[in-house]
């Protein structure tokens, strides 16, 4: 059996009476592209905050690459990258200065650190705004230059959280391609998305919360295969990942009805 | 296709955005929860008043005086200093960060007049056009009841010069809204505003030293009489010749300003039309330095100056450094605490007091001084993560325990301070002197003692209070209401400790006693400091969610 990079046990955040996580048991295998899907407000970013240490868990526990988060959180947050929800830039810091910041905070010597900061702007076309301090970015080139400082000191696993908004076709068609060579290699990356496409594409393994609970888990075709079976009839068996993902959370028919009240704009 | 077949009249507009404003300015008190936010701006608002009506008084009563007395050439300075103050006043505070951008309302289906309308009303609007326009309705109060005849003349000058006034200073923002699209130069205009506020300081001293009983009022009306061309001397004559009874002169005067009012009208209007077309101006259009095809290979490689300290604290004062060097505000702000000795040591000693006779010593003066800078230099400790923003979640994600974070920033502010006290130290002993070695040595070490001693309860508040400032903007810029209080507090424990030490040491008779004291309470102080790094580690990662949540919005 593959060891687990990601592990939680009955994780749960409250924020007063409202539960945002309740329980959740994750378990995501070294190597594998998960993606991580739900609805607005379902908990995704509250997990993947309390996956890297930015949210402390109400209760439960997590453990990456087999190390307790709460035990050892130092050592577990060197082997992890995150694109966090709002990315998380020092804006008056230029790209560069960025990176080399980041790389020296994960202990990278300052060489390595400069080789790779320039290695990595030059990969995502940043290279050409040296003196531009990250507050005069354009939304897509912040995202990438979050990505690359995600990536900079060899992570083991990459949480990334909505990491192609804003991106153009072309920076993306190289960062996916980026992201499925570190897959190869053994990364884990573990993905939020709205686009569904993307993560259809991107990634083997999925799991959907819903309202503070995980409601699936599993790999693509074991999803369809779990769906298929709660329809009756062939021609209304899912195929794609939206049509998997409605048919767990939609509310069936609630779309139309509000259609219907909105008949004045249709 | 819409179903809006016509658009709402040109006063429905105004009206509509006359609420906007309302509801935004209502939100912004409601927003202000804090009870010590609250009082502040009830005495922000007071103050404010009492500096409109105060001088409202002053001019109701120089125009009274002037029309009363026949010393009609008065009436011309009040013209002017009104609308200096109306031109000036609003290019500065735009410094201080961007308001409500009325702008934003072409969205929507606005007729050019309309927007024009708006436009001039926002100019109404601003602090300097409300003073503006209550002073000089008092400076029409008294010259009508100085002579009641000279009321409806003085009226309609008055009108046409508040008029004048709004469409120039809409004018002047206009223009002026391009450079300040630009960050660097809203900074610069802010420390500029500084410099000049402080340079003012200096005036007192300057003129008591120096005027020896000239009559500087007569000079300013001299000057005055060379600027009869432009609007206020125009405004101000049209008053006289009213008063003096010479109606073509009146005319000619009214004449010119209406030509004036027309023409800045123009003009404003065809800047107006450009921003209704489209014109925009933010600070992506600022120019950007490109370079194309940098290899990775050309950077060179430069002398690690802080290559002897860890990676992570290494990483972190870089961090600091650079946005040091970004920060305008800052930075021209460190210019203030040697003027200020400046200004200190021209007032109460060196060779020319000019507040007291008798200088002060260099023994009294020494330490008094050094505490006030430490006064004024401790205060952004007290609120460290300021200028973080969605940077401090950098701080959570990376394997870093916090005690390194709390230790650069901490490392950066000392630099600041042994930076600062040695350059008005240096200042200091050229105009006063250097004290006696008893008092420099306690007052060094009691400095080592204040300084180590706040960290401590700097860094703790500003874990568990923080307030996010805005790099280029002033308005609302100072920390949580409970932090500027914990601040005040510790410094004025701190200062009672170390002025009844230093006093000891004259009671005593034991000029080094302070010396030894302090000595001891530095070593404790410190002992203290780095003791509790660790506790505030532990402090920092239960404060996180507020931290984060506070910096990030």
């Amino acid at each position: 059996m593959s060891e687990s990079a990601i592990l939680t046990e009955n994780l749960t955040r409250t924020f007063g009476a409202l539960t945002a996580v309740d329980g959740i048991n994750l378990s995501v295998t070294a190597g594998q592209f998960f993606g991580f899907l739900g609805p607005n407000g379902a908990g995704k970013s509250t997990t993947i905050k309390m996956l890297t240490g930015l949210l402390a868990p109400t209760s439960g526990r997590i453990r990456l690459l087999g190390m307790d988060f709460a035990a050892d959180p130092v050592a577990v947050k060197r082997q992890i990258g995150v694109v966090p929800e709002g990315m998380g830039l020092f804006e008056r810091l230029t790209g560069s200065e960025y990176l080399n910041f980041v790389g020296r905070m994960y202990g990278l010597d300052r060489e390595i650190s400069k080789r790779r900061s320039d290695e990595l702007l030059h990969f995502m076309q940043l290279a050409d705004r040296p003196k531009s301090v990250i507050a005069d970015y354009s939304h897509g080139m912040q995202k990438k230059l979050a990505l690359a400082a995600a990536v900079i000191h060899g992570p083991r696993i990459l949480f990334l959280d909505e990491p192609f908004e804003g991106v153009d076709a072309l920076a993306a068609g190289a960062l996916k391609a980026l992201l499925a060579r570190m897959t190869e290699r053994g990364v884990t990356i573990f993905l939020t998305s709205h686009v569904l496409e993307i993560v259809e594409r991107l990634c083997s393994h999925v799991a959907i919360i819903h309202k503070g609970r995980l409601v699936a888990q599993g790999s693509l075709d074991e999803l369809r295969a779990g769906v298929s079976a709660r329809v009756s009839s062939d021609d209304s068996a899912p195929r794609t990942l939206e049509q998997i993902f409605l048919s767990i959370v939609g509310q069936g028919g609630g779309t139309q009805s509000q259609l219907e009240e909105l008949s004045w704009l249709t | 296709m819409a179903d809006v077949t016509s658009g709402p009249g040109i006063f429905a507009q105004i009206r509509l955005v006359a609420e906007l404003r309302w509801r935004i300015l209502g939100n912004l008190v409601r927003k202000r929860n804090s009870r010590l936010d609250l009082i502040g701006l009830i005495l922000a608002a007071g103050f404010a008043s009492m500096f409109v009506i105060g001088l409202c008084g002053l001019f109701w009563w120089g125009a009274y005086f002037s029309v009363s007395t026949g010393h009609f050439a008065w009436l011309l300075l009040l013209f002017w200093s009104i609308c200096l103050f109306w031109q000036a006043f609003p290019l500065f505070v735009a410094g201080f960060g961007a308001p409500f951008e009325f702008r934003t309302l072409l969205r929507f289906p606005l007729r050019f007049s309309a927007f024009y309308i708006i436009g001039l009303a926002y100019g109404l609007a601003d602090f300097a056009a409300v003073c503006g326009t209550c002073w000089m309705l008092s400076v029409a109060v008294g010259v009508g009841m100085a002579r009641l005849a000279l009321f409806p003349p003085a009226l309609l000058v008055i009108f046409l010069f508040i008029w004048m006034n709004i469409t120039l200073e809409r004018l002047l923002s206009s223009w002026f809204e391009r450079l300040l699209a630009r960050r660097r130069t809203r900074e610069l205009l802010f420390g500029l505003f500084i410099l000049l506020s402080v340079s003012a300081q200096f005036l007192r001293p300057a003129i008591i030293r120096y005027s020896e009983g000239a009559r500087s009022s007569v000079s300013v009306l001299r000057v005055i009489s060379y600027l009869s061309p432009f609007p206020p001397s125009l405004a101000g004559s049209a008053v006289i010749a009213a008063g003096e009874g010479h109606p073509s002169r009146f005319l000619i005067s009214v004449g010119a300003l209406m030509a004036y009012t027309a023409v800045l009208s123009a003009l404003l209007w065809r800047r107006f039309a450009a921003q209704y077309r489209g014109e925009e101006l933010s600070e992506a259009s600022a120019p950007l330095q490109t370079v194309r095809g940098l290899s990775p290979t050309l950077t060179k490689e430069r002398f690690d100056a802080l290559g002897f300290l860890s990676p992570q604290l290494a990483a972190i004062l870089t961090k600091e450094i650079k946005y040091l060097a970004r920060n305008g505000f800052v930075l021209i702000s460190l210019l203030m605490p040697p003027l200020l000795v400046l200004l200190f040591t021209s007032q109460f000693a060196g060779k020319h007091p000019s507040v007291t006779h008798a200088r002060i010593s260099a023994d009294s003066f020494f330490p008094g001084m050094m505490g006030y800078l430490i006064l004024m230099l401790m205060t952004p400790a007290y609120n460290c993560f300021a200028y973080e923003g969605k940077g401090i979640r950098n701080y959570y994600t990376s394997p870093v325990r916090f005690r390194e974070v709390l230790l650069a920033k901490n490392l950066m502010y000392a630099a600041i301070l042994i930076f600062e006290i040695v350059l008005s130290t240096a200042l200091l002993s050229l105009r006063i002197g250097l004290p006696s070695g008893p008092v420099l040595a306690a007052t060094i070490l009691a400095l080592v003692f204040a300084i180590a001693g706040q960290f401590t309860i700097a860094d703790w508040v500003s874990l568990s209070f923080p307030r996010k400032l805005e790099y280029g903007s002033m308005r609302g810029q100072r920390g949580s209401g409970v932090s500027i209080w914990i601040a005040f507090g510790v410094q004025i424990l701190l200062a009672g400790i170390c002025t009844l030490i230093l006093f000891a040491g004259r009671w005593t008779g034991n000029p080094w006693f302070p010396s030894e004291a302090f000595a001891v309470l530095a070593v404790a102080s410190l002992g203290g400091y780095f003791a509790a790094l660790d506790a505030l580690s532990v402090v920092a990662e239960k404060k996180k969610e507020v931290l984060i949540e506070t910096l990030s919005k």
